[in-house]
């Protein structure tokens, strides 16, 4: 188990920054995001942690080493593609021995760890199918026993779950939890998907144009957004103007509704546009005069507005973080 | 090739009906299976073509002709081609196998001939002669004892790929005179081709091969057919020992009379001197005819396999001998062929 | 076996069962060309040697043939050249076809037009365009004997070697393309997996890629050995008559003896081997599919 970190780590591709300048220190056993957008850089630089890939400029350590000129080879990375990467050829038991044995860990030593992290991924007695008789899931719980039965240093993990149909992919995010835990093996998982950032890590790294935006633990990325992408690639972001002329963000579930003249009725007066139902909320959009929108999630206790009433919004000040 | 065929039948369908009718007439048109090559191109100039201007039959010449080709033809019980061209061993075994029609040699009624092209199962209509040659510059061979001594004469031998070339030329040079050949001793001659045989660059199986090769320098002496080489100042030849042979036309059994008809009035202009050294300009190989050679040039007369000179020298093939032993021949020559 | 009571279902195999059936209705007429215009031809050939016209049946030409070692021995070296040709274009069109995956589009347009690009030209052209190339005085001796490599012309041609080299020249795109096929169909991924499990590039090759390409490896070989059986031209004027293959003494029994029943015997084992051959290929197959 190692920690990593990265130093002014550039890839260039002739004018064009995939990776630029990025800084990022992960401690051992951690579990850290990579999260942006497609085209963000954000799997040029799982790559170029692994060794598939050579940095133009900067540093990579991992553990106290400089790997940056190191093959993929020479890294003792555990690496999962979102496409799996399954040896088609090999039964499930094969591509979970094939990184012993390429490490000289044979006989029945090999057998027993294969076992144990087939067991630990759930997928004890498929030891024998081939890779094209098991379901997505399954396969790509194949590919992170092989990720992780040598032991490996980090573990990178590129979109494991985006191939995966929703419910399938909520039950392995506990899983990949639990499992990053049980092994306290620092890990690196890159993804675009918002979401499964915030509930899965301890820290984010916000990615953009290969630059980073915020690296900070997820409640902090929320709340208190280091810029404008950060605040709106993170959850519903509502802006709304600070007395200093600049911009302040409210998130949706810190806007209040009261009904149109009700006595305590304070704050700002509103249309509701569209009232949509998500079982234990109800997120309104609305439109507040001098047509600004504004988008405010509430608890739903049994009533709720009807689209073209008219409420009043409000929100406190402490709630609001001013962003540039 | 078989665009032509299929363009040659469908050119034959409306004269045949036509003249289905008439069943006493001779058929207009008629189809030939030749060898192909300068071959068939004498074969129309010397006697196709004139036999049109005579009588306005056509002739339809398609190649190449083996003798698995007639055995389909004759299998499949086809009767679109009469003519079928044939080496003198071959109308044997396709007289035996029942393949060709007798030739009705009174409605041919042909000029002299000479006796063995007057075959009763066919037209000997092109005497050619498989003769030693040599590229300019080397010792010349004056018979096949110097031609297999490459000791005296260094250099690659081109050979041909067929036992009934080879082995009759190697008797010889064991010593045995061309007038005592056959029966040939078949084992005396493979013992001396399996000494010479390390001197044996390539067995050849296409007449084309051993000029191209003497003229690349890849051999420098041949056994090849007198046609290919003679006349071409890059040669040397000489017909001693050489093997004079003769190619048949025949008439493929169950033809229709009115293409037979219109067959025996071909084989009355192949018959003809003057037509014979018509054909003799395309290529220097010549028919039967006694007289012809007052019609050749002088000067050429010795190119030609039936001139006096030439004549006397070579071995007329023993085609009998080939149709009996051919086969077991051809399995010593296949384990022959296994040991180069 | 359909319990009584539970009605047949209706799965998607019956719909595939109902596509099959109407699909062969729409081949049948070129199913029946098929078996009259090829198949037909063949049975009549093979039954050749067993039946004879006013004879019946007969195992003569069988017998003839074990008689006569030398024609099975001719098989045994029409095998043998086939094997040793299929080999050099193993060891010739593996590589080709690797590196040809490893280039840019326009470059790997440009090198399967060159390999495809015989397919344009004569047999015998280019079986002749050999000679010009590998002959005493042709450009591949020329060169040796004007660099001092050789002062006396090297043997190329009109020997094992010449057939070889023109067989392969000719078969090698039968080789190369499906293989080169299969290559390109290799997701990079997997071999970047192999790569970050810690697998040096030997063992990426040999225990990923290679497996992967096998079974288009072979089927390839074998398409190229059993072409080589049957090869008639190229060992005629490359072999220079020296390298005796089947397909000319076949030729030599159809056309000029004839012994058609000795032939059609000796056909019928040359399909048998072809066949016991691809069957062993197929079982082999389906061993490493399971």
């Amino acid at each position: 188990m190692s920690d990593i970190r990265l130093e002014g780590v550039t890839k260039r591709y002739g004018t064009f920054a995939a990776a630029d300048s990025v800084d990022l220190s992960v401690t051992q056993g951690e579990f850290v995001t990579i999260l942006g957008p497609s085209g963000s850089g954000k799997t040029t630089l799982l790559s170029l942690i692994s060794g598939l890939n050579r940095p133009t400029a900067g540093r990579i350590f991992i553990g106290g080493r400089d790997v940056t000129n190191a093959t993929a080879q020479e890294r003792n990375i555990g690496l999962v593609f979102q496409s799996y990467a399954l040896f088609p050829h090999m039964t499930v038991l094969e591509n979970v021995l094939f990184p012993l044995g390429v490490r000289k860990i044979g006989g029945a030593e090999a057998n027993r760890l294969a076992r144990d992290a087939l067991k630990l991924v759930r997928l004890d007695g498929l030891e024998e199918r081939r890779p094209s008789q098991l379901s997505g899931g399954q396969q790509q719980r194949v590919a992170l026993a092989r990720a992780i039965v040598f032991k490996p240093d980090i573990l990178l993990l590129d979109e494991p779950l985006g191939a995966l149909d929703r419910k399938l992919r909520e039950e392995l995010q506990v899983e990949l939890k639990q499992l990053q835990r049980t092994l306290g093996v620092t890990t690196l998982l890159v993804t675009h998907d918002q979401e499964e950032a915030l509930s899965l890590s301890d820290r984010i790294m916000v990615l953009d144009k290969g630059r980073t935006q915020q690296v900070a633990a997820p409640t902090e990325a929320y709340l208190r957004p280091a810029n404008r992408f950060v605040a709106e690639f993170l959850g519903i972001a509502n802006f709304v103007g600070l007395p200093d002329g600049g911009q302040g963000l409210v998130r949706p579930e810190r806007v209040r509704l009261s009904a149109n003249g009700a006595a305590n009725g304070s704050g700002k007066p509103a249309k509701v546009v569209e009232a949509i139902y998500l079982g234990q909320m109800v997120r309104y959009h609305l439109a507040l005069e001098g047509a600004q929108s504004i988008v405010a999630a509430v608890p739903f206790l049994g009533t709720a507005h009807a689209p073209g009433e008219q409420v009043m919004v409000s929100w406190d000040s402490a709630d609001i973080w001013p962003v540039t | 090739m078989k665009r032509r065929s299929f363009v040659a039948a469908a050119a034959a369908l409306p004269a045949v009906s036509i003249l289905s009718g008439t069943a006493r007439a001779q058929s207009k048109e008629i189809r030939m299976i030749e060898s192909g090559g300068a071959s068939g191109d004498s074969i129309q100039k010397g006697y196709i073509d004139p036999l049109f201007k005579k009588t306005g039959i056509k002739v339809v010449r398609e190649s190449p002709s083996s003798l698995g080709k007639l055995r389909a033809l004759v299998e499949s019980g086809q009767t679109s081609t009469t003519l079928f061209e044939l080496g003198s061993g071959i109308v044997l075994q396709a007289k035996k196998l029942g393949l060709i029609e007798k030739v009705d040699w009174a409605a041919v009624n042909p000029a002299a001939m000479f006796p063995e092209a007057k075959n009763e199962y066919g037209f000997g209509y092109q005497y050619f002669s498989t003769i030693m040659a040599w590229r300019k510059g080397v010792k010349e061979p004056q018979n096949f004892t110097e031609f297999f001594d490459s000791k005296a004469f260094p250099g690659k031998r081109c050979l041909p790929d067929y036992p009934h070339y080879c082995l009759p030329f190697a008797l010889q040079a064991t010593g045995v005179p061309i007038d005592k050949l056959f029966p040939l001793d078949v084992d005396t001659a493979f013992k001396k081709l399996n000494e010479v045989k390390k001197d044996v660059a390539v067995w050849w199986k296409a007449g084309a091969q051993p000029p191209q090769l003497m003229k690349d320098n890849e051999v420098q002496y041949s056994i090849c057919w007198s046609g290919r080489v003679v006349g071409d100042p890059a040669f040397g030849v000489n017909f001693a020992g050489g093997k004079s042979d003769l190619s048949f036309i025949a008439v493929v059994k169950g033809s229709k009379p009115e293409d037979k008809a219109a067959a025996w009035k071909l084989f009355y202009e192949m018959s003809l001197a003057e037509n014979q050294a018509k054909a003799a300009e395309v290529i220097s190989y010549t028919g039967p005819s006694p007289e012809l050679d007052a019609l050749l040039p002088k000067d050429k007369l010795w190119q030609f396999p039936t001139s006096k000179q030439n004549k006397a020298v070579q071995y007329f093939e023993n085609a009998e001998w080939w149709a009996e032993n051919g086969e077991a021949v051809n399995k010593k020559w296949e384990a022959f062929k296994l040991s180069l | 076996m359909r319990t009584a009571g539970r009605p047949a279902p209706r799965g998607p195999e019956d719909d595939d069962a109902m596509t099959r059936s109407n699909g062969f209705s729409f081949i049948a007429p070129l199913l029946v060309l098929m078996v009259v215009a090829f198949n037909a031809p063949i049975v009549y050939m093979l039954g050749l040697a067993f039946w004879e016209k006013g004879r019946g049946f007969t195992l003569e030409h069988y017998e003839g043939l074990a008689e006569t070692p030398v024609y099975l021995r001719v098989l045994g070296n029409t095998m043998r050249i086939a094997l040793i040709a299929t080999i050099a274009n193993v060891v010739i069109g593996y590589p080709l076809a690797h590196w040809m995956r490893s280039l840019g589009s326009r470059a790997r347009m440009f090198a399967i037009a060159l390999v495809v690009l015989p397919f344009w030209v004569s047999i015998l052209v280019r079986t002749y365009a050999w000679i010009v190339v590998l002959g005493n005085g042709g450009l591949v001796n020329r060169f040796l004997q004007w660099s001092g490599l050789t002062d006396e012309p090297v043997s190329f041609l009109y020997n094992e070697l010449g057939v070889t080299i023109g067989m392969a020249n000719v078969l090698l795109p039968f080789l190369v393309l499906p293989l080169f096929a299969a290559m390109v169909r290799i997701d990079d991924r997997l071999l970047q997996a192999a790569a970050s499990l810690g697998a040096p590039p030997r063992t990426i090759f040999w225990k990923v890629y290679f497996p992967l390409t096998l079974p288009a490896l072979a089927a390839g070989a074998l398409l190229v050995f059993i072409l080589c059986l049957g090869f008639y031209v190229t060992p005629a004027v490359l072999g220079g008559g020296r390298v005796p293959m089947i397909s000319n003494l076949l030729d030599t029994l159809i056309n000029q003896i004839p012994r058609w029943e000795q032939a059609s015997a000796i056909s019928t084992i040359l399909l048998i081997v072809t066949l016991l051959i691809f069957a062993a290929y197929r079982r082999l197959d389906r061993k490493a599919s399971a």
